[in-house]
C-alpha cells in the first residue's frame, strides 16, 4: 500500500508541476491569488488561467476519473484486464453518431450532443455485448468484436468526414480528443455526471464484486446475474458517452488506469474500482500537461485523446499476457456439406463475366444506370482495366492471406485487416508521406509494404515469447492496429495535406491505379497464391493444434516464420490500394468454407479466387454509386463484410 | 521402414533400440516452480508404460519432454540410445507419436483425412503421397475398426470413435513409439476399455513401445505393463502393476488411504480409497 502512496503522490506532484510549467508562462503564481479573488477586473493572461488553463486542468482530472472507472467497471463486469471503452468500440459509436449528427441532423445536436453520443455509445456496447453473450463475455471474443465494432465505426465516421469535405475538419480534430476549455460549462457538466454515476455505481458495488467468481457462484449466491450486468454496463457506456460527448475521443484512458492500479500491487476488486478513477484522472492531466508543454514549446498542437491512445497501444500490448486466454469455442462447429473442387470453382468463376461486363460495360452518369455500347466499352477500358486488375488483384491477395492466417493460427477470426498488418501498412504509408514527401507512389508502396512487415514483426516477437498461441497473435495484431490508428489521428489533427491524403487511404481507392501497378500487383498475386500452394501440407497440419503438428515434424517456428513474411508482404502491396479495412481477408476464407470448399488446396483458391471477384465487383460499385464521387473501394467492401461478421461472431 | 507395426527396424542399425527412451537427472522448472525434479526412468522397447499420479504431480510434462513438445531444464532423454536433441523434426516425428489431451480441433476433416495428416513425417511440405502412404493409411483405419466411417466428418463422431480416429492417425505415422495424454479421459467406461485395449493390441501385437499418461490406477494397472508413479515431480514409484497395487506404495502416491481387493473372477487387483 504505501508503494502505491508513493506512485500515487509522484504522478500528482508530476501532473502539478507540468500544470504549473504551463501555467506560470502566463502568470507568475504571485500574481494569481488577486487573478483568482481578487476584485478587480483580470488581464489577458489571468482571463487564460481562470477560464482556459484551470477548467482544462479540471476537464482532465474529471474526464479521466469518468474513463479510469469506467474501464475499471467494465474489467470488473466482463473479468477481462484489456477491456476499456476504447477496445470495445463504445467511444468509437459515440464519435460515429456525433459525425452523423453533424452531417444529416445538426438541428438535433444542438444542445443535445449528449444524448446523441450516449446514444451511439450505447448502440455499440447493446451490439458487442450481444456479440459476447453467447461465449459468455469470453474475454479475446468480446475485445475481437469490440475492435471490429470500432473500427467498422471509425472508418465510417472518417468515410463521411471524406464525402462531405472541408467543413467536417474541426470533427477531425474532435476525434482525436482535445481538452481545451473556453469556461467552466463542460467542467460543471462532466463532474455532475461523474457525481450521479458514482452513485449508481455504489449501488451496484457489492454483486458486483461478487460477479468476479463467476456466473455460477454469483447466481448461486443470489446475485440477479442479468440486473447487475446491464446496470454495469449501462453506467460504464454512459461513463464512456458524457466524456465522448464532451471531450471527443480519447482512448485507452480506463485501460491504463486499471493496470497502473493493478501494476501497483492491489489485487482486491474494491480497491481497484475505487482507486481506478484517481489513477485515470491523474493518468489524463499527465497526458494533457505533456502535450501543453510540449506544444507551448513546438507551437504544434496536437488532441490529448491521441497522446493517450500511444500510451495506451503499448500498454494493451504489455497487458496481453495476462488475459485468460480461452480457447476459441469449437463445440459449435458447423459441418458443412463438401463440394467438388471442380464444380465449386466453376460455380465461382461464373460469376466473372458479369463482373467484367459490370465493370466495363456498365456506368451511371448521375441520373441513370446506362449499358455502353462496345465502341465506349472499349474507349474507356484503357481507363478501366488497371483499376479492375489491381483491385481484383489485390482482393486476392488479402483473401489468400486470411485463408492462411485462419489456418495457420487455428483461429477463425484472423486475417490480414484483424491481424495488424494493414495497420502496420498504415504506419508505414504514412511514414513515407511525411518523411518523403516528394517519393510518389513507388515510396508509398514502398513504405506500407515496409510497414505491414514491421507491424508483423512486433506481432511476432511479441507472440514468440508466448510460443504463438493463436488468441495472443489476434490480439497483439489489434493492439498494433490500434496503435497505427492512434498515430493516423494525431497526423490528421495536425491538419495539414497530409491530412487528407491519409483519410483518402484510410478509405482505399482503386483509381489511382496505373497500368504498371495494376499488372504489379495482379503477377504478385499470381506469385503469392504459387507460394502457397508449396505451403498446402503445413497449412492442413497446422489446424490440428501446435502440439500435433510439431509432434508430426512440421517446423513449427521456421514454417510459421515463412508464412508470416509472406502474409505481411502480400498485405502491405495490397492494403496501399485498398486502405486499411476491407473485411475482405476475414470474410472470403469463410464463405468458402461455408460453400463446402474444406480441403486446404481447395481453401486458398477458392478464397483467392473469391477474393478478387469480390474486390472486383467493389470497385464497380465504388466507381458508380454514388458519381460523380467516388466512394472508398475498402469502405464499399467493408459495408458488406461487417454486417456478415457481426452476424458470424453472433451465431459463433 | 517395414511393414505397418512391424517389430524390425531396418534404419536403426547402430543405435540401442532396447529402450524406447531413458530419462535420467531431468528436471524442469517454470517461472522458478519445480515442475519435475531429477526424474530418471527407463522405458524398455514394446511395452506398455503408464505415468500415474494425482494433479499437478508432473506427468503430463514428462511425456510432454518425451514427445520433445518441452525442453527439460536440465537432464536428459535418450530416444533408442541416440539424445532427443540429436532428432530432426521430422526423422523424430516417423519414430515418436504423440496424441495431445486436446483434441477438439481437426472436426471439419474425415477420418480419412485426418489419418492422411500422420504420413507428413514420411512425405515431408512438397513429396508425392504415394501409394505405400494411402497403404498405411488404410491399414490404419482398418486396424482401429473406423473402416465403416472413414467418410464420416470427424466432427460428427461420439468421443470414443473421435479418439480412435487421432489414434489411427499415429499408427499410420508408422512410429516405433506412441506417447499418449491421458487418452481416455473424456470417455465413458465401455470406451475407455475400448480405447485402452486398442492401445494394448497395438503394443504387444506389433511390438509398439507405448508410455500413456493415465488417471485410473485401476486401468493402468489392467492394462499396462509398468506403472511408473509420480508425485510433486519426483518418481516415487516404479514398477510391475502388481508391485504397485498394494495399500502402503498407493498412500505415498497419492497421498491418501487405499485399500486393495482381488475379486474371484477377476485375473488383477482392484484399488479404492478408504
Amino acid at each position: 500500500m504505501s508503494r502505491t502512496v508513493i506512485v500515487g503522490l509522484a504522478g500528482l506532484l508530476g501532473a502539478v508541476a507540468l500544470f504549473l510549467f504551463t501555467a506560470t508562462q502566463h502568470l507568475a503564481i504571485s500574481a494569481w491569488p488577486s487573478v483568482l479573488f481578487g476584485p478587480e477586473e483580470p488581464g489577458l493572461d489571468g482571463i487564460i488561467l481562470q477560464y482556459g488553463l484551470l477548467p482544462r486542468a479540471g476537464v482532465a482530472i474529471i474526464a479521466g476519473a469518468a474513463l479510469g472507472l469506467s474501464g475499471a467497471l467494465l474489467q470488473q463486469l466482463l473479468r477481462n484486464p484489456i477491456a476499456d471503452p476504447s477496445t470495445l468500440g463504445i467511444s468509437a459509436g459515440a464519435q460515429l453518431a456525433i459525425v452523423v449528427a453533424t452531417l444529416f441532423f445538426p438541428q438535433i445536436l444542438d444542445g443535445n450532443r449528449t444524448i446523441v453520443a450516449l446514444s451511439g455509445a450505447g448502440a455499440a456496447a447493446a451490439i458487442v455485448f450481444a456479440l459476447g453473450w453467447r461465449t459468455s463475455f469470453e474475454p479475446v471474443t468480446m475485445v475481437v468484436s469490440g475492435m471490429l465494432v470500432g473500427v467498422t465505426a471509425v472508418a465510417l465516421s472518417s468515410a463521411l468526414t471524406l464525402a462531405q469535405g472541408e467543413y467536417l475538419m474541426s470533427l477531425v480534430t474532435w476525434n482525436g480528443g482535445s481538452l481545451s476549455q473556453q469556461d467552466w460549462s463542460v467542467f460543471n457538466a462532466l463532474s455532475l455526471e461523474l457525481v450521479v454515476s458514482l452513485v449508481f455505481c455504489a449501488l451496484v458495488m457489492r454483486p458486483l464484486v461478487l460477479l468476479g467468481l463467476g456466473d455460477a457462484s454469483a447466481q448461486s449466491l443470489g446475485i440477479n446475474l442479468r440486473g447487475v450486468r446491464l446496470a454495469v454496463a449501462v453506467i460504464a457506456t454512459a461513463l464512456a458517452g458524457f466524456v465522448a460527448a464532451n471531450v471527443g475521443l480519447i482512448g485507452f484512458v480506463g485501460l491504463a488506469a486499471a493496470a497502473f492500479v493493478r501494476g501497483c500491487g492491489i489485487r482486491k476488486p474494491t480497491a481497484v474500482l475505487a482507486l481506478s478513477p484517481l489513477a485515470g484522472a491523474l493518468f489524463l492531466w499527465i497526458c494533457d500537461g505533456a502535450v501543453q508543454a510540449v506544444s507551448g514549446a513546438t507551437g504544434e498542437t496536437f488532441p490529448t485523446g491521441a497522446v493517450t491512445a500511444l500510451i495506451g497501444g503499448p500498454i494493451l500490448l504489455w497487458l496481453l499476457p495476462k488475459v485468460r486466454a480461452a480457447r476459441p469455442t469449437t463445440a459449435s462447429h458447423f459441418i458443412v456439406r463438401r463440394i467438388r473442387f471442380s464444380k465449386g470453382i466453376s460455380g465461382l468463376l461464373a460469376f466473372l463475366p458479369v463482373i467484367i461486363l459490370l465493370a466495363f460495360f456498365v456506368g451511371n452518369d448521375g441520373q441513370k444506370w446506362t449499358l455502353l455500347s462496345y465502341a465506349d466499352a472499349a474507349e474507356l477500358s484503357s481507363l478501366r482495366w488497371p483499376r479492375f486488375l489491381a483491385a481484383a488483384g489485390a482482393g486476392g491477395l488479402l483473401a489468400l492471406t486470411g485463408a492462411i492466417l485462419q489456418r495457420m493460427t487455428g483461429n477463425p477470426m484472423a486475417s490480414p485487416e484483424v491481424i495488424g498488418v494493414s495497420g502496420g501498412a498504415g504506419l508505414g504509408f504514412a511514414a513515407s508521406l511525411t518523411f518523403f514527401p516528394a517519393g510518389g507512389p513507388y515510396s508509398l508502396v514502398f513504405g506500407a509494404a515496409l510497414g505491414g512487415l514491421a507491424a508483423m514483426s512486433i506481432v511476432l516477437g511479441l507472440a514468440r515469447r508466448q510460443n504463438f498461441p493463436p488468441e495472443k497473435l489476434l490480439l497483439a495484431g489489434i493492439a498494433v492496429s490500434s496503435l497505427s490508428s492512434s498515430v493516423l489521428a494525431v497526423l490528421m489533427a495536425a491538419g495539414d495535406q497530409k491530412a487528407w491524403q491519409i483519410l483518402a487511404w484510410i478509405g482505399g481507392s482503386a483509381s489511382a491505379a496505373t497500368p504498371a501497378t495494376a499488372v504489379f500487383l495482379a503477377s504478385a498475386s499470381i506469385f503469392v497464391l504459387l507460394a502457397a500452394m508449396l505451403m498446402v501440407r503445413w497449412l492442413t497440419l497446422l489446424p490440428l493444434g501446435q502440439a500435433t503438428a510439431h509432434s508430426l515434424g512440421v517446423p513449427i517456428m521456421s514454417s510459421r516464420v515463412l508464412m508470416l513474411a509472406l502474409c505481411g508482404l502480400a498485405t502491405g502491396m495490397a492494403s496501399v490500394l485498398v486502405g486499411p479495412l476491407s473485411f475482405v481477408g476475414l470474410i472470403a476464407p469463410h464463405i468458402v468454407v461455408r460453400a463446402g470448399f474444406v480441403g486446404t488446396k481447395e481453401h486458398l483458391v477458392s478464397s483467392f479466387v473469391l477474393g478478387a471477384l469480390i474486390m472486383g465487383f467493389a470497385d464497380f460499385g465504388a466507381r458508380t454509386m454514388t458519381f460523380p464521387y467516388e466512394l472508398p473501394l475498402g469502405l464499399f467492401a467493408a459495408m458488406v463484410g461487417a454486417p456478415y461478421l457481426v452476424w458470424l461472431v453472433g451465431r459463433r | 521402414m517395414g511393414e505397418l507395426m512391424s517389430e524390425t527396424d531396418d534404419s536403426a542399425e547402430m543405435q540401442d533400440v532396447s529402450h524406447a527412451f531413458v530419462a535420467s537427472n531431468l528436471g524442469y522448472t517454470i517461472d522458478g516452480v519445480e515442475i519435475l525434479s531429477n526424474v530418471s526412468l527407463n522405458f524398455p522397447s514394446g511395452e506398455m508404460a503408464a505415468l500415474v499420479g494425482h494433479n499437478g504431480s508432473g506427468k503430463s510434462s514428462l511425456l510432454k519432454i518425451l514427445a520433445r513438445q518441452l525442453s527439460p531444464t536440465s537432464g536428459s532423454v535418450l530416444h533408442e540410445g541416440r539424445d532427443l536433441k540429436s532428432y530432426h523434426n521430422r526423422s523424430f516425428a516417423r519414430s515418436v507419436a504423440y496424441l495431445p489431451q486436446d483434441l477438439s480441433a481437426g472436426s471439419d476433416m474425415t477420418i480419412r483425412e485426418l489419418v492422411s495428416c500422420g504420413r507428413y513425417p514420411w512425405h515431408g511440405a512438397l513429396g508425392r503421397f504415394s501409394d505405400l502412404d494411402r497403404d498405411k493409411v488404410e491399414a490404419a483405419i482398418l486396424a482401429t475398426h473406423l473402416e465403416a466411417f472413414a467418410d464420416r466428418v470427424v466432427g460428427t463422431l461420439s468421443g470414443g470413435e473421435r479418439q480412435r480416429a487421432w489414434i489411427a492417425m499415429l499408427i499410420a505415422q508408422d512410429a516405433r513409439c506412441l506417447l499418449l495424454d491421458e487418452p481416455t479421459a473424456a470417455l465413458d467406461i465401455a470406451h475407455q476399455v475400448e480405447v485402452l485395449s486398442l492401445v494394448r493390441r497395438l503394443a504387444h501385437e506389433a511390438g509398439i513401445s507405448v508410455v500413456i499418461v493415465l488417471h485410473d490406477i485401476n486401468m493402468a494397472a489392467r492394462f499396462c505393463d509398468r506403472i511408473h508413479a509420480l508425485k510433486s515431480g519426483r518418481v516415487v514409484a516404479s514398477d510391475k502393476p502388481e508391485a504397485i497395487l498394494v495399500p502402503d506404495r498407493l498412500r505415498s502416491i497419492y497421498g491418501i488411504n487405499m485399500a486393495v481387493v482381488t475379486a474371484p473372477d477377476l485375473s488383477y487387483r482392484l484399488a479404492y480409497p478408504l
